[in-house]
Protein backbone atom coordinates (compact mmCIF):
# COMPACT_ATOMS: atom_id res chain seq x y z
CA UNK A 1 0.00 0.00 0.00
CA UNK A 2 2.48 2.53 1.12
CA UNK A 3 5.09 1.45 -2.10
CA UNK A 4 1.35 2.20 -4.41
CA UNK A 5 1.03 5.15 -3.07
CA UNK A 6 4.71 6.57 -3.00
CA UNK A 7 4.33 5.87 -6.52
CA UNK A 8 1.17 7.93 -7.19
CA UNK A 9 2.63 10.66 -5.22
CA UNK A 10 2.96 12.98 -7.94
CA UNK A 11 -0.50 12.15 -9.08
CA UNK A 12 -1.94 13.01 -5.70
CA UNK A 13 0.25 15.55 -4.69
CA UNK A 14 -0.82 17.03 -7.81
CA UNK A 15 -4.95 17.01 -7.34
CA UNK A 16 -3.95 17.93 -3.68
CA UNK A 17 -2.40 21.51 -5.09
CA UNK A 18 -5.31 21.94 -7.60
CA UNK A 19 -7.61 20.99 -4.57
CA UNK A 20 -6.45 23.60 -2.14
CA UNK A 21 -6.01 26.47 -5.16
CA UNK A 22 -8.57 25.72 -7.82
CA UNK A 23 -11.22 23.87 -4.76
CA UNK A 24 -10.85 27.06 -2.81
CA UNK A 25 -11.22 29.80 -5.36
CA UNK A 26 -14.74 28.28 -6.81
CA UNK A 27 -15.61 27.31 -3.30
CA UNK A 28 -15.31 30.77 -1.88
CA UNK A 29 -18.58 32.31 -3.84
CA UNK A 30 -20.67 28.86 -4.32
CA UNK A 31 -20.31 28.65 -0.40
CA UNK A 32 -21.41 32.57 0.28
CA UNK A 33 -24.49 32.07 -2.16
CA UNK A 34 -25.82 28.95 -2.27
CA UNK A 35 -25.02 28.76 1.26
CA UNK A 36 -25.45 31.40 3.26
CA UNK A 37 -27.31 34.32 1.24
CA UNK A 38 -29.77 32.52 -0.44
CA UNK A 39 -31.01 30.02 2.68
CA UNK A 40 -31.15 33.44 4.87
CA UNK A 41 -33.11 34.87 2.32
CA UNK A 42 -30.46 38.09 1.82
CA UNK A 43 -30.95 36.57 -2.38
CA UNK A 44 -33.80 35.14 -3.61
CA UNK A 45 -33.62 31.71 -4.22
CA UNK A 46 -36.25 32.35 -7.21
CA UNK A 47 -32.79 33.94 -8.39
CA UNK A 48 -31.40 30.12 -8.86
CA UNK A 49 -34.37 28.19 -9.57
CA UNK A 50 -34.50 25.32 -11.95
CA UNK A 51 -34.97 26.87 -14.91
CA UNK A 52 -32.20 28.92 -14.16
CA UNK A 53 -29.78 26.29 -12.78
CA UNK A 54 -29.92 24.57 -15.56
CA UNK A 55 -29.01 27.12 -17.79
CA UNK A 56 -26.91 28.48 -15.67
CA UNK A 57 -24.22 25.11 -15.07
CA UNK A 58 -24.73 24.01 -19.01
CA UNK A 59 -23.14 28.00 -19.69
CA UNK A 60 -20.90 27.20 -23.11
CA UNK A 61 -18.55 29.70 -24.16
CA UNK A 62 -16.98 28.83 -28.05
CA UNK A 63 -18.71 25.95 -27.60
CA UNK A 64 -16.86 24.63 -24.76
CA UNK A 65 -18.93 23.87 -21.64
CA UNK A 66 -17.10 25.97 -19.39
CA UNK A 67 -19.47 26.06 -16.56
CA UNK A 68 -19.89 22.24 -16.16
CA UNK A 69 -15.72 22.51 -16.37
CA UNK A 70 -15.79 24.57 -13.63
CA UNK A 71 -18.86 22.75 -11.74
CA UNK A 72 -16.68 19.74 -12.11
CA UNK A 73 -13.67 21.40 -10.51
CA UNK A 74 -15.62 22.91 -8.30
CA UNK A 75 -16.94 18.92 -6.98
CA UNK A 76 -14.22 17.22 -7.35
CA UNK A 77 -10.79 19.29 -6.42
CA UNK A 78 -11.96 19.69 -2.66
CA UNK A 79 -12.07 16.22 -2.12
CA UNK A 80 -8.36 16.14 -2.55
CA UNK A 81 -7.25 18.68 -0.43
CA UNK A 82 -9.69 16.84 2.35
CA UNK A 83 -8.14 13.58 1.72
CA UNK A 84 -4.30 14.50 1.58
CA UNK A 85 -5.00 16.87 4.76
CA UNK A 86 -7.07 14.56 6.77
CA UNK A 87 -4.27 11.85 5.98
CA UNK A 88 -1.47 14.33 7.25
CA UNK A 89 -3.99 14.93 10.43
CA UNK A 90 -4.03 11.64 10.92
CA UNK A 91 -0.34 10.75 10.78
CA UNK A 92 0.24 14.10 13.09
CA UNK A 93 -2.21 12.50 15.60
CA UNK A 94 -1.64 8.74 14.75
CA UNK A 95 2.08 8.28 13.99
CA UNK A 96 2.56 6.36 10.75
CA UNK A 97 2.11 3.12 10.92
CA UNK A 98 -1.22 2.92 9.36
CA UNK A 99 -0.66 5.64 7.00
CA UNK A 100 -0.50 2.67 4.27
CA UNK A 101 -3.56 1.70 4.95
CA UNK A 102 -5.40 5.29 6.01
CA UNK A 103 -3.88 7.05 2.68
CA UNK A 104 -5.10 4.50 0.54
CA UNK A 105 -8.96 4.51 2.12
CA UNK A 106 -8.71 8.37 2.27
CA UNK A 107 -8.09 8.40 -2.02
CA UNK A 108 -10.34 5.65 -2.35
CA UNK A 109 -13.23 7.93 -0.98
CA UNK A 110 -11.54 11.09 -2.93
CA UNK A 111 -11.53 8.86 -6.44
CA UNK A 112 -15.50 7.29 -5.80
CA UNK A 113 -16.30 11.22 -4.51
CA UNK A 114 -14.80 12.19 -7.67
CA UNK A 115 -17.01 9.59 -9.73
CA UNK A 116 -20.02 10.84 -8.21
CA UNK A 117 -19.21 14.59 -9.14
CA UNK A 118 -18.65 14.12 -12.62
CA UNK A 119 -21.72 11.87 -12.92
CA UNK A 120 -23.75 14.72 -11.41
CA UNK A 121 -22.67 17.10 -13.99
CA UNK A 122 -23.35 15.24 -16.27
CA UNK A 123 -26.38 14.20 -15.65
CA UNK A 124 -27.45 17.79 -15.53
CA UNK B 1 22.44 5.82 -5.33
CA UNK B 2 23.03 5.67 -1.87
CA UNK B 3 20.57 4.11 0.12
CA UNK B 4 18.27 6.24 3.14
CA UNK B 5 20.41 6.74 6.21
CA UNK B 6 20.12 5.16 9.28
CA UNK B 7 18.44 6.93 11.88
CA UNK B 8 21.02 5.83 14.67
CA UNK B 9 23.86 6.61 12.06
CA UNK B 10 25.41 9.47 14.11
CA UNK B 11 24.72 7.27 17.76
CA UNK B 12 28.32 6.49 19.40
CA UNK B 13 29.22 2.81 18.38
CA UNK B 14 29.12 2.10 22.54
CA UNK B 15 26.58 3.56 24.78
CA UNK B 16 27.87 6.21 27.03
CA UNK B 17 28.26 6.62 30.62
CA UNK B 18 25.64 8.85 30.80
CA UNK B 19 22.26 7.33 31.09
CA UNK B 20 20.10 9.05 28.61
CA UNK B 21 15.66 8.75 27.96
CA UNK B 22 14.42 7.77 25.34
CA UNK B 23 13.29 11.03 22.78
CA UNK B 24 9.67 11.64 23.81
CA UNK B 25 7.02 13.91 22.34
CA UNK B 26 5.73 16.30 25.27
CA UNK B 27 1.97 15.56 25.78
CA UNK B 28 1.30 18.85 25.06
CA UNK B 29 2.90 19.25 21.12
CA UNK B 30 -0.09 20.36 20.02
CA UNK B 31 -0.77 23.46 22.23
CA UNK B 32 2.26 25.34 20.70
CA UNK B 33 0.72 28.38 18.73
CA UNK B 34 2.42 27.18 15.51
CA UNK B 35 1.60 23.64 15.60
CA UNK B 36 -1.91 24.74 16.71
CA UNK B 37 -2.55 26.41 13.40
CA UNK B 38 -0.85 24.03 11.19
CA UNK B 39 -2.93 21.45 12.72
CA UNK B 40 -6.29 23.32 11.94
CA UNK B 41 -4.81 24.23 8.48
CA UNK B 42 -4.86 20.25 8.28
CA UNK B 43 -8.44 20.04 10.01
CA UNK B 44 -10.22 22.33 7.12
CA UNK B 45 -9.84 19.13 5.19
CA UNK B 46 -12.30 17.58 7.13
CA UNK B 47 -14.96 20.28 6.53
CA UNK B 48 -13.66 20.45 2.36
CA UNK B 49 -14.72 16.71 2.44
CA UNK B 50 -18.26 17.44 3.88
CA UNK B 51 -18.43 20.66 1.78
CA UNK B 52 -17.80 18.70 -1.35
CA UNK B 53 -19.97 15.88 -1.25
CA UNK B 54 -22.59 18.02 0.00
CA UNK B 55 -22.11 19.97 -3.33
CA UNK B 56 -21.74 17.22 -4.99
CA UNK B 57 -25.81 16.07 -3.49
CA UNK B 58 -27.05 19.50 -4.62
CA UNK B 59 -25.77 19.39 -7.82
CA UNK B 60 -27.01 15.71 -8.14
CA UNK B 61 -30.62 16.80 -7.40
CA UNK B 62 -30.43 19.38 -10.11
CA UNK B 63 -30.19 16.30 -12.45
CA UNK B 64 -33.26 14.52 -10.38
CA UNK B 65 -35.52 17.36 -11.67
CA UNK B 66 -37.44 20.64 -10.36
CA UNK B 67 -38.99 18.95 -7.30
CA UNK B 68 -35.86 17.33 -5.84
CA UNK B 69 -34.13 20.99 -6.59
CA UNK B 70 -36.79 22.84 -4.87
CA UNK B 71 -36.69 20.46 -2.25
CA UNK B 72 -32.85 20.79 -1.63
CA UNK B 73 -32.93 24.56 -2.26
CA UNK B 74 -35.46 24.29 0.58
CA UNK B 75 -33.79 22.16 2.88
CA UNK B 76 -30.32 24.46 2.78
CA UNK B 77 -32.37 26.92 4.87
CA UNK B 78 -31.99 24.07 7.83
CA UNK B 79 -30.07 26.27 10.34
CA UNK B 80 -27.81 22.97 10.79
CA UNK B 81 -26.87 23.68 7.39
CA UNK B 82 -26.49 27.46 7.35
CA UNK B 83 -23.94 26.81 10.13
CA UNK B 84 -22.03 24.70 8.43
CA UNK B 85 -21.57 26.69 5.89
CA UNK B 86 -20.50 29.83 7.81
CA UNK B 87 -17.92 27.21 9.63
CA UNK B 88 -17.12 26.01 5.81
CA UNK B 89 -16.45 29.81 4.61
CA UNK B 90 -14.47 30.32 7.87
CA UNK B 91 -12.07 27.36 6.56
CA UNK B 92 -11.96 28.12 3.00
CA UNK B 93 -11.05 31.92 3.78
CA UNK B 94 -8.58 30.73 6.46
CA UNK B 95 -6.72 27.82 4.22
CA UNK B 96 -6.92 30.47 1.09
CA UNK B 97 -5.02 33.34 3.06
CA UNK B 98 -2.21 31.01 4.56
CA UNK B 99 -2.35 29.27 1.53
CA UNK B 100 -1.17 32.35 -0.34
CA UNK B 101 1.06 33.14 1.86
CA UNK B 102 2.94 30.33 1.24
CA UNK B 103 2.29 30.19 -2.58
CA UNK B 104 5.19 32.41 -3.34
CA UNK B 105 7.95 30.83 -0.96
CA UNK B 106 7.78 27.74 -2.48
CA UNK B 107 8.00 28.78 -5.84
CA UNK B 108 11.81 27.67 -7.47
CA UNK B 109 14.23 30.24 -8.00
CA UNK B 110 14.14 29.55 -11.77
CA UNK B 111 12.19 27.22 -14.32
CA UNK B 112 14.81 27.24 -17.50
CA UNK B 113 15.76 30.69 -18.09
CA UNK B 114 12.36 31.95 -16.72
CA UNK B 115 12.37 33.54 -13.43
CA UNK B 116 9.08 33.88 -11.01
CA UNK B 117 7.86 37.41 -10.58
CA UNK B 118 8.92 38.38 -6.84
CA UNK B 119 6.76 37.37 -3.94
CA UNK B 120 4.48 40.15 -3.43
CA UNK B 121 3.70 39.91 -6.94
CA UNK B 122 2.30 36.59 -6.93
CA UNK B 123 0.67 37.19 -3.50
CA UNK B 124 -1.16 39.94 -4.84
CA UNK B 125 -2.23 38.45 -8.19
CA UNK B 126 -3.48 35.25 -6.12
CA UNK B 127 -5.92 38.04 -4.39
CA UNK B 128 -6.87 39.48 -7.55
CA UNK B 129 -7.75 36.34 -9.06
CA UNK B 130 -9.54 34.72 -5.59
CA UNK B 131 -11.36 37.49 -5.16
CA UNK B 132 -12.73 38.04 -9.08
CA UNK B 133 -13.69 34.27 -9.59
CA UNK B 134 -15.48 34.94 -5.75
CA UNK B 135 -17.07 37.66 -7.23
CA UNK B 136 -17.85 36.39 -10.49
CA UNK B 137 -19.25 33.34 -9.03
CA UNK B 138 -21.29 35.29 -6.41
CA UNK B 139 -23.16 37.29 -9.02
CA UNK B 140 -23.70 34.48 -11.48
CA UNK B 141 -25.32 32.27 -8.55
CA UNK B 142 -27.66 35.47 -7.56
CA UNK B 143 -28.75 35.99 -11.00
CA UNK B 144 -27.09 39.34 -11.35
CA UNK B 145 -24.86 38.70 -14.27
CA UNK B 146 -25.36 35.60 -16.92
Amino acid sequence: MKTLLLKLEPLIWFMFGQGIMIGTMLLTGWILVLGILMPLGIVDPMNLNYVRAQQLFTTSLLGIPIAQLLLAALLVLPLWKGAHHVRSLLIDFGGGERDGIVGTVLYLIAIVGSVMGIGAVAGI
Amino acid sequence: MAGPAHPEAMAPPTPGRTRTAPPQMPSTWWSSPRIRTYLLFDATGIIYFFVGFLAIKIVGQLGEGPIAWQAQMKALENPIYIVFHVISLISVIFVAVRFFRLFPKAQPPAIGPAKPPPGPVIHAGLYVVWLGLTALISLALAGVIL
